[in-house]
This record gives C-alpha cells, sequence and structure tokens, in this order.
C-alpha cells in the first residue's frame, strides 16, 4: 500500500480542555523517528494520541503530516494514514485472526501476490501460524497484542501511534514485542509515537526523545540521558526511579 | 438436611414456568370433540397462509426501515435519543382496537395518503396492503428499540478501529456494527414478529379480510364455538413459534462459544 506524503515530518500543536486539565502540546517527528510520552497517570499522554489518530477532537491546534491535514478540518477517521495501537486491541470478535490481520487491505489488493507474501511474512515473524485460523475472540490477551500488532503493520502506515500496548503483559512478551516493533519500524520506515508509563519500557521503544507531560503541560523533553541526570520536577524524578 | 441453592432456583423456575403454561391446560378442557371438518380446515389453513405470508412481508419493510433508524438513533446525542423514543412509543402504548381505528381512518379513503393510493389502485382496508401496513405499525417500535440496544451494544471503539483501518462509515457498518450487532437484532425481529403474528385488535379493524389467524380464531369462536377454536389455537402456535424461538437458540449457541 502506498500513501501520499509518506516521506514527510509530523508536526502537531493539541489543545484540548478535559474536565480535570487543559491538554496544551506541540510535538514534531522526522520520517523514521520515534517519540516517547512520558507522564504519570492522568497527565494527558493518551489524550494526545487520540487528538491525532481522531478519536477524540482537539478543541484547537493543528495536526498535519507532511500537506495531509488532520486537523482543522478534522479529516475522517478513515483518511487518516495511521497505524493506532492501544492496551485493549480491539481485534474483531466475529472474524478469525487472519480476517483481523487482513482486515485493513482494500479487497483489489488482498488477493495481489506482493501483499499475500506480506501478509505471510507479519504471520511468520509475529509467530501467528498456529493462531492463523482462530477464532479472534478465544486467543488470550498477549496472543491478541500480536495480533493487534500485525493487524496495524499489514497495511504500512507512516506513522504508528502506540497508546500503552503492552500494559498487563509479562517481561518476556514485552521484550518481544518491542523488538518486534523497533524491528519493522527500521524495516518500513515507519515513524512512531508511543506512551507508556513506565520509563524503561518507553526508553527501549523510543530511544531517541523523550517529551515529559504534567497536567497537560509540557515540562520537558530531550534525549533519556538528559532526562534521568536533571529532572525537570520532582514528580518526573519520582517516576524515574526505580521501585 | 442441605438443599443445593442451584435446585432451589430450579424448582423456582419451574413453577414459574407451569404458572406461564396454565392456560393451555384449557387445551383439554372438555369442550367436546375438536372441529376440523372441511368448513374450519379451509378457512384455517387460508388465514395460516395469510398470517405467514403477510407477517413475512412486513417484517421485510420493518427491517428496512427501522434497521437504518435504529443506526441512526443510536449516534444520536441523549436528548434526540429520547426524543426518537418517545416516538416509538406511540404506537407501542396505544390501545391496539385505537391503532387499528386511527389506521383505518388516516389510510382509508378519508385520509390524505389513502386517497391518494387509491389512485394508484391500492386499497388501504380489508385488502393485503392494509394488513400488512397494519402490521408495521405494530411491530416496527418493538423492533427499533429492540436494534437501538443491540447497535448500543457494539463497543464504539471497534468502530473507531475499524475507521482507522481505513473503512468507510458504510463499510464500517456492514463489516463490523451490523455482524456483531446481528444477535440483537435478530432477537428484535423476532419480539417484532411475535407481537405481530399475534395481533388481533388492529387487525380485525383494518384488515377483517384475508383473515389472518388471530382473526380467524375470532371467526371460528364466532361461527362454530370453541370446538373449532382449539385446532387453529394448535395450528397458531406451530406456525408462528419456530422461528422466534430459533432465533434463541441461535443467541444461546452464540452465549457460549
Amino acid at each position: 500500500m502506498s500513501w501520499p506524503n509518506a516521506d514527510v515530518m509530523f508536526k502537531a500543536q493539541i489543545i484540548k480542555k478535559r474536565r480535570d486539565i487543559k491538554v496544551n502540546v506541540s510535538l514534531e517527528l522526522d520520517k523514521g523517528s520515534s517519540l516517547g510520552l512520558f507522564g504519570a497517570s492522568g497527565a494527558g499522554k493518551s489524550t494526545v494520541l487520540a487528538c491525532i489518530a481522531g478519536i477524540e477532537e482537539p478543541d484547537d491546534g493543528s495536526v498535519k503530516l507532511g500537506d495531509l491535514q488532520f486537523f482543522p478540518p478534522s479529516l475522517p477517521l478513515h483518511k487518516r494514514p495511521i497505524g493506532y495501537l492501544t492496551q485493549e486491541p480491539g481485534l474483531f470478535p466475529h472474524l478469525r485472526v487472519s480476517e483481523n490481520v487482513s482486515f485493513g487491505i482494500p479487497k483489489h489488493l488482498a488477493a495481489e501476490k506482493e501483499h499475500c507474501h506480506w501478509i505471510e511474512t507479519l504471520r511468520e515473524r509475529l509467530q501467528l501460524g498456529p493462531l492463523w485460523h482462530a477464532p479472534a475472540s478465544l486467543i488470550s490477551g498477549g496472543q491478541a497484542r500480536r495480533v493487534g500488532l500485525a493487524r496495524m503493520l499489514a497495511r504500512k502506515p507512516p506513522l504508528v501511534l502506540l497508546d500503552e500496548p503492552f500494559a498487563g503483559l509479562d517481561r518476556q512478551l514485552v521484550r518481544e514485542l518491542i523488538d518486534d516493533l523497533i524491528f519493522w519500524s527500521r524495516t518500513l520506515g515507519f515513524s512512531m509515537i508511543a506512551v507508556d508509563h513506565q520509563a524503561e519500557v518507553l526508553k527501549r521503544l523510543c530511544p531517541e526523545q523523550a517529551l515529559v507531560l504534567e497536567n497537560g503541560q509540557i515540562v520537558q523533553r530531550g534525549g533519556w540521558d538528559e532526562l534521568y541526570g536533571t529532572p525537570a520536577s520532582p514528580l518526573l524524578q519520582s517516576l524515574l526511579t526505580p521501585l | 438436611m442441605r438443599v443445593d441453592r442451584r435446585w432451589l432456583a430450579r424448582a423456582g423456575a419451574t413453577i414459574f414456568a407451569l404458572a406461564l403454561l396454565y392456560p393451555f391446560t384449557a387445551l383439554f378442557a372438555r369442550i367436546g370433540p375438536w372441529q376440523w371438518g372441511e368448513d374450519v380446515r379451509g378457512p384455517a389453513l387460508s388465514s395460516v397462509r395469510v398470517s405467514l405470508l403477510l407477517t413475512a412481508g412486513a417484517m421485510v419493510i420493518i427491517v428496512a426501515i427501522g434497521t437504518p433508524m435504529a443506526a441512526y438513533i443510536a449516534r444520536c446525542g441523549t436528548r434526540e435519543r429520547l426524543l426518537w423514543q418517545a416516538v416509538l412509543l406511540v404506537p407501542i402504548l396505544l390501545p391496539p382496537l385505537a391503532l387499528g381505528i386511527l389506521l383505518t381512518l388516516a389510510f382509508g379513503s378519508y385520509g390524505t395518503v389513502g386517497a391518494w393510493l387509491e389512485h394508484f389502485g391500492i386499497v388501504m382496508t380489508n385488502s393485503a396492503p392494509a394488513f400488512i401496513i397494519t402490521q408495521v405499525y405494530v411491530g416496527i417500535g418493538y423492533y427499533v428499540l429492540g436494534a437501538v440496544a443491540a447497535f448500543d451494544a457494539v463497543p464504539l471503539m471497534l468502530q473507531k478501529q475499524a475507521a482507522l483501518l481505513g473503512l468507510a462509515p458504510r463499510k464500517v457498518f456492514l463489516r463490523v456494527t451490523l455482524p456483531l450487532a446481528r444477535l440483537g437484532l435478530a432477537v428484535a425481529l423476532s419480539i417484532a414478529w411475535v407481537r405481530a403474528i399475534g395481533e388481533f385488535g388492529a387487525v380485525v379493524v383494518t384488515a377483517y379480510y384475508p383473515s389472518g389467524m388471530p382473526v380467524q380464531l375470532w371467526i371460528n369462536l364466532q361461527s362454530f364455538g370453541l370446538p373449532a377454536v382449539m385446532p387453529l389455537l394448535v395450528v397458531f402456535l406451530a406456525a408462528a413459534l419456530p422461528l422466534p424461538w430459533l432465533v434463541h437458540v441461535l443467541a444461546q449457541r452464540r452465549r457460549h462459544v
């Protein structure tokens, strides 16, 4: 699948008033780079991702991938070339695993040799073979995350948004999934914005740069060494301290 | 002695079921031999045909109009939704006889729509169209209210996820919303079916002919007495029950997947 403007920079300013806080965040991302959004629960990290994805609508600001304007005006969800993976992978329970993975591929492309090969590659790499024909409603939580990842990657989106996609999984599986994501981001060249409240997960997934939110505002941005060396607030210091 | 609680619950449910089915013991009442001669059998079988065919026709209309309406209501804000739900409750709340009278006046020769339809040769009293339109009015409120609940039960996030995978709204509805709501929709349809096929009060006013099963029961009672009612009652149950029961069987199977 080819996307228009896939080789360009992503730029967003999100202003969104929530019941408890006002989120005001601006961020930029080069092609193929990654950004970790870090902060305590309720800091507004997921709101930022939801506004970029179009799940929520910002009150103000702008979201742009190259010259494709997401907002304003609000671009319909199906026209946004993004992958969005959350804690709840949102598999379609009435479909089999294989149907879930190829769900986002248009019918006229699905039969093409190149796409069949691509889906086969995903199946092998993410170890979905034994589950391939199982109903999505009958697989475990960890397996569902793998399927969700495969489904997202199947469309080869230029921008991937990850909202705590590893929450509740064992460390081994988290390691495997992070390695998979890094492998695919290098192979496919997509940009990645990830949210997590575990610094070690985020650091491994997005080693280049991080952006720290507190009460909807950016309190620090930069490399992880900088964050660990001179944390901008006592709360951040506390979040970075191992248990 | 300790009694298993499950057995107590089962005993309670059995008493409930017996009480619910108690009126059917009247099928064995001593009312003399049941009448199933040609003069009873012919009209009775004809009424079965009328009821099944025309109610099926009404269900097609109910599904065609009611499904998009329900999908729309399911996406409305609270205030607008309450307004539509109030509108749907009106034909349900109305005594069936009153609904029949209103339908006859509105769709008969003296009503605006009725007069207009007559220009095209469509007679809206004592006709198949009159029978169908009455069934639609009787059943559509039940279907739409049930269908709204079925659509509500489909997680919004799944629909948004499908859109983020590149599906336009119409395709999201066809590939995600509709399949996930289908059992709820089937149950809503079964309720509409049961309600419509058993309707007497409204149909007796709008479409005495062609007689469906409920009206034929009334005719049999008036013309031949109880011995001619009982066999038709059994036929009625045999003809009307399988479809909604099958839907519940399917729903039950799905629940245990």
